[in-house]
Order: C-alpha cells, then sequence, then structure tokens
C-alpha cells in the first residue's frame, strides 16, 4: 500500500501533474480561439511569455506579492491581446496567420534583445514562490494543490463559453461569417473577446510557470512551444472540451519515457519536437476532410 | 556618417539580393498555388545544409556537390508538394497552414539530428580577398551573389512573361479554372514552379551560408523575411516581392549601420524589421505596395 501512494505522491508524478495541469490551461485557451474560433493565432505563445515575464520581474524585481502578480500577468496578457486583436482582427486567411506570426516573432525578438528589462538570453532566475494561507510553496505538492485551483477554474470557465451563447457566436463564425453578421452578432467583438480571454488565460499560466520553475529565459517561449500546443489542440479536436484536456495528458506524458534513454539534451529536443510535428502532421493528414468545419461562402 | 552610406548601400544590395532570391520563389508559388508555405525558410536551410553535407562532409567540388545538392532538393520538392501540399490544397484553408508549418518542424528537427544544432559554415576556396572601388569594400563572392541574382531573375523574367510554360503560369494565377478549361494542366505546371522556388530557396540558403554560417534554427526567421518581402511587393506578385526584398535588405542594413545622433539600434534588433515591416504593411497597405485592386485583406 505503501508503495503505491509512494508513486503516485513522489516527486516526479507530482512534476508530472504540474506540467499537465500548466498546458491544460494554454491549450484550452488555445482551443477557443483555434479550435472554436478557427482563428490561427499563431502569438498565442507570447501571450504566455508575457505573463511569466510580467510575473518573473515584479515578484523578484519589486517584491510584489502572488495575488498582485498574477493579476498584472492576467491584466498584461489581455492587454496585449486588445493590441494584436486591433491589428490582426481586421484581417483574413493567410494574412491572419502572417500577422499573429509576426507579432509573436516582435515578442521573442524583445525577449532576447531588449536586455534592459528582460536579462536577454540569460533569463531571470530567482523568482520565489509565494507563501498561501501558510502554506509553503516550495513543497510541490502545496504548488499543485493551488495550481488545480487555477486549472479548475479555467476549464470550467472554458466549458461553460463553449456550451453558451457565446461559444455558439464564435463557431457561426468560423463557419459563415457573414450569415453570422446577418443574424446580428458583432463579429468584431465576439473575436476580440475570444482573443481577451484565451490570452489572458495564457497569461496566467505563464505567471504560474514563472513560479514553478523559479527560473525563465527565452528559450521557453520559442516558436516549437507554439507547434506543440497546436498539436494538442489538434489531436483533441479542434473545438472539443474533453479532448484537448485528454490530448493535453496524453501528449506531455508522451515523450517521457525517451528520457530513459539516456540520451543527451541536444539529440533529446530535435526528437521531441520531431516527434510531435510528425504527430500535427499525422492527425491533420488523417482527418483532412473532418477537422475544420467547411468554410462557407456567399 | 555619410562617409559610410556608399558601403551600406553595397551592403543592402547584397542582402537584398539574397532575400529576393529567397521569397521571389515563394511568390511564384503562392501565385499559382494560393498557399502560403510557412517551411519555405526551412527548405533554404536544408538546401544549405545538404550542400554543405557533399562539399564539406563528402568533400567533393563545388560543381558536383551544386549538382547533387540540386537533384536531392528537387527530390524534396515533389515529395513535399505531394505529400504536404496538394492533398490540402482543397478544403478548409486553414489546413496547408498547419501542415507547412509541421513540415518546417519536421526539417529542423531532422537536420538537427543530422548535423547537430551547432552553428556551421560554408568555407571559401581561395578565402576572398575584398576588392575595392572608391572606398567601397566587396569580396568576390559578393559581386558573385549580386551577378547571379541578375542572371537568375532575367532568366526566370523571361521564363514566365515570353514562354508558353510562363504564359499557363500567368494563365493559372488569373483564372486557375479558364486555364485548366483551355488544357492547361495545373499538376504539371505546379511541379515546375514548386520545385522552381525550392531550388532558388536552396541556392539562396547556400549563399547565406558563404556569408554568414548555418544553424537548423534558421528556417523560421528566413520565413518571415520571405514573408515580409512579400507583403510588401503583394501576395504572389514576384516582381513586387523582389522590390520588397531589396527594400527590406536597405532597410535593416540602414537602420544598424548609421547612428542617429549618438544612438544607434542594436543589431540585435536586425531580424525584427522584418516582423515592423509586416505589421505595418497589414496595417496600412496589405495589397502590397504596388497593389491596385480591391483589398484582399
Amino acid at each position: 500500500m505503501s508503495d503505491i501512494s509512494g508513486i503516485i505522491f513522489s516527486e516526479y508524478t507530482i512534476h508530472l501533474a504540474i506540467l499537465v495541469g500548466l498546458y491544460a490551461i494554454l491549450a484550452q485557451s488555445l482551443n477557443l480561439t483555434f479550435g472554436l474560433g478557427q482563428l490561427f493565432n499563431l502569438a498565442h505563445v507570447a501571450s504566455y511569455a508575457i505573463g511569466a515575464y510580467t510575473t518573473a520581474l515584479l515578484s523578484t524585481e519589486a517584491q510584489w506579492q502572488f495575488v498582485p502578480c498574477v493579476a498584472a500577468s492576467i491584466l498584461l496578457s489581455g492587454a496585449f491581446s486588445v493590441f494584436l486583436g486591433t491589428i490582426a482582427l481586421r484581417l483574413t486567411n493567410d494574412y491572419f496567420a502572417i500577422g499573429t506570426l509576426a507579432f509573436g516573432a516582435v515578442v521573442s525578438s524583445l525577449l532576447i534583445n531588449w536586455r534592459s528589462v528582460t536579462h536577454g538570453v540569460l533569463g531571470i532566475p530567482g523568482i520565489p514562490r509565494p507563501e498561501i494561507l501558510g502554506l509553503d510553496m516550495y513543497q510541490n505538492s502545496n504548488f499543485l494543490a493551488l495550481l488545480l485551483v487555477f486549472v479548475v477554474a479555467v476549464q470550467a470557465l472554458y466549458f461553460a463559453i463553449s456550451r453558451g451563447p457565446f461559444g455558439r457566436s464564435l463557431r457561426a463564425l468560423a463557419e459563415y461569417d457573414q450569415a453570422a453578421a446577418a443574424l446580428g452578432i458583432n463579429t468584431r467583438l465576439v473575436r476580440n473577446v475570444a482573443f481577451l480571454l484565451s490570452s489572458a488565460a495564457a497569461g496566467l499560466a505563464g505567471s504560474f510557470f514563472a513560479y514553478y520553475l523559479n527560473y525563465i529565459d527565452p528559450t521557453s517561449f520559442a516558436f516549437g512551444e507554439m507547434i506543440f500546443l497546436m498539436t494538442i489542440v489538434v489531436v483533441g479536436r479542434p473545438g472539443s472540451f474533453f479532448g484537448v484536456l485528454l490530448s493535453t495528458a496524453f501528449l506531455v506524458l508522451l515523450p517521457e519515457p525517451l528520457r530513459f534513454l539516456n540520451l543527451d539534451s541536444a539529440t533529446l529536443g530535435p526528437m521531441r519536437q520531431l516527434l510531435y510535428s510528425l504527430i500535427l502532421f499525422a492527425v491533420v493528414w488523417w482527418k483532412r476532410r473532418s477537422i475544420f468545419p467547411e468554410q462557407r461562402e456567399v | 556618417m555619410l562617409e559610410i552610406l556608399p558601403q551600406l548601400l553595397v551592403n543592402a544590395l547584397i542582402t537584398g539580393s539574397i532575400y529576393a532570391l529567397a521569397s521571389s520563389g515563394l511568390a511564384l508559388t503562392y501565385g499559382v498555388l494560393r498557399i502560403l508555405n510557412f517551411a519555405h525558410g526551412h527548405v533554404m536551410m536544408v538546401g544549405a545544409y545538404t550542400f554543405f553535407f557533399f562539399t564539406v562532409e563528402r568533400s567533393l567540388p563545388i560543381a558536383e556537390s551544386s549538382i547533387l545538392a540540386s537533384l536531392a532538393i528537387a527530390v524534396l520538392g515533389v515529395l513535399v508538394l505531394a505529400v504536404f501540399i496538394l492533398p490540402f490544397s482543397r478544403g478548409n484553408s486553414l489546413l496547408p497552414l498547419v501542415t507547412t508549418i509541421a513540415l518546417g518542424s519536421i526539417l529542423e528537427a531532422l537536420v538537427s539530428m543530422w548535423f547537430g544544432v551547432s552553428v556551421r559554415s560554408l568555407p571559401l576556396p581561395g578565402a576572398g580577398d575584398s576588392l575595392e572601388f572608391a572606398g567601397v569594400f566587396i569580396t568576390p563572392l559578393q559581386v558573385g551573389i549580386i551577378l547571379s541574382a541578375l542572371v537568375i531573375f532575367a532568366v526566370l523574367g523571361f521564363v514566365v512573361h515570353s514562354s508558353p510554360l510562363g504564359r499557363s503560369v500567368r494563365a493559372l494565377a488569373e483564372h486557375p479554372q479558364a486555364a485548366q478549361g483551355l488544357g492547361v494542366s495545373r499538376t504539371k505546371v505546379l511541379l515546375g514552379v514548386f520545385t522552381t522556388s525550392m531550388l532558388l530557396a536552396a541556392y539562396a540558403g547556400v549563399l547565406v551560408g558563404y556569408e554568414t554560417n548555418l544553424q537548423p534554427t534558421m528556417g523560421g526567421s528566413y520565413s518571415l523575411k520571405a514573408f515580409a518581402a512579400m507583403i510588401l511587393g503583394g501576395l504572389g506578385n514576384m516582381w513586387g516581392t523582389i522590390v520588397g526584398a531589396l527594400i527590406l535588405g536597405l532597410l535593416e542594413n540602414l537602420s544598424i549601420g548609421l547612428d542617429f545622433g549618438g544612438y544607434s539600434l542594436p543589431a540585435g534588433y536586425k531580424d525584427a524589421f522584418a516582423y515592423v515591416i509586416i505589421l505595418c504593411a497589414l496595417l496600412f497597405r496589405p495589397q502590397g505596395l504596388f497593389g491596385t485592386g480591391e483589398r484582399r485583406a
């Protein structure tokens, strides 16, 4: 009996659970824009990075506490999405993809080059974990419990949104936006709100990521991360709540056995990248007729 | 500050030529296929590494390496078109965006595993002595880059504008149904155009390898640069894209080279120019600098 609980509560399992929790927030929030809304948002990782850097800088250089840091991360990532949405949501298809890709690239470039603020490639070390209600968050099991509260909140929010009138509007816009507009749906507003919610949730995930690792640098927010999130949503079926949750757990845990092959990190990184991008392509190939609803035009 | 201006202009022409070679193929493909290839920069990278494999790892002479690398890239082009692009060209327009992003990532991962992630460079035969013309320095290789770009664009211009093949390319770009109705084979033209585009990208990649260095992760930023050039010139407009590439080269070199009253832009921001150009162009002129038609964005 103690063996089993030893496995379940071992540091390694708790670490994996925390990773799954973080990615559940990130992937489900991408699912709102990319999945339900069919908005090919390639700047999602930028929102994540903004959340992480906000918490990292405020908690190390200004010694802000947990609640204001998380709130600031959510607000700044949300504000970023308003800025992004103003430019990108006027565009369609290919232009939208290029625009959000360029936006994400500007943020990546700032993370690396704006050294006076972001410390460039050196990253930001020494991000202190908070103490909440007398619980020491350096204990990973406590941190997991705290994270789970937010994971459940975000998932519940997504679930409510996707089944409600807002989710239906978003879905209608994705399939046939002229018809949706003719029914009186404010297309710009609906998409902007979706962007805002999605980006704010990514900011929240970023904040927790910074607290969890105690150290962040630009490599965690490279384009590969964007491809990974896209893979999770595609494998889970875009727009599907439970599908994306399951595929988050599946894909985060999938490369873990590779750890036991004793490969060096220079091989392990590309191997994981190859694995995920092959899965992404294979699923799109397999489901190419049904994965995205057919777009109809007048 | 003005003394270095001629040098900066020449540098801009060199960089611009490389960007033009890289992005013209993208525009040509987009014109016929209407599909944005996110892996275009990764093809540049693969082209450069293939050439690196033959010249450095197998130490073959440059001529043989060029032929073998071109063959390899042409085969890759056919495969990419058949597996990653054509099956998705009908149906939802998001599909080819996702598959070409996956392709770029697959290529990057494979090259990283084969050659390692560290920086490589292509060694110059007979290390180039700089030539000097009126205070402007230029290496023989750089002269070669500019001249080869001129020759390639002259040939490309001739083929596109005055040959039967070019007529079908333009017909397909303008009105696909009518062109196919009149007996133009879309598949054949696509194969030709796509392979040409891949070869141009690979050649540009080799030039980048000689001028600076190679890294498996360089693909993404070159894709973005090619997009920037193409958005400036108008999506699918080949000549516009070439001009856009020259403008991008000019802006990058002027911004880094000139100092604006004691304040100069850190060199790290050089790549960011392409991104800012994309965003400005999308905000103010989504039809491109030379577009006249309705706004498509």
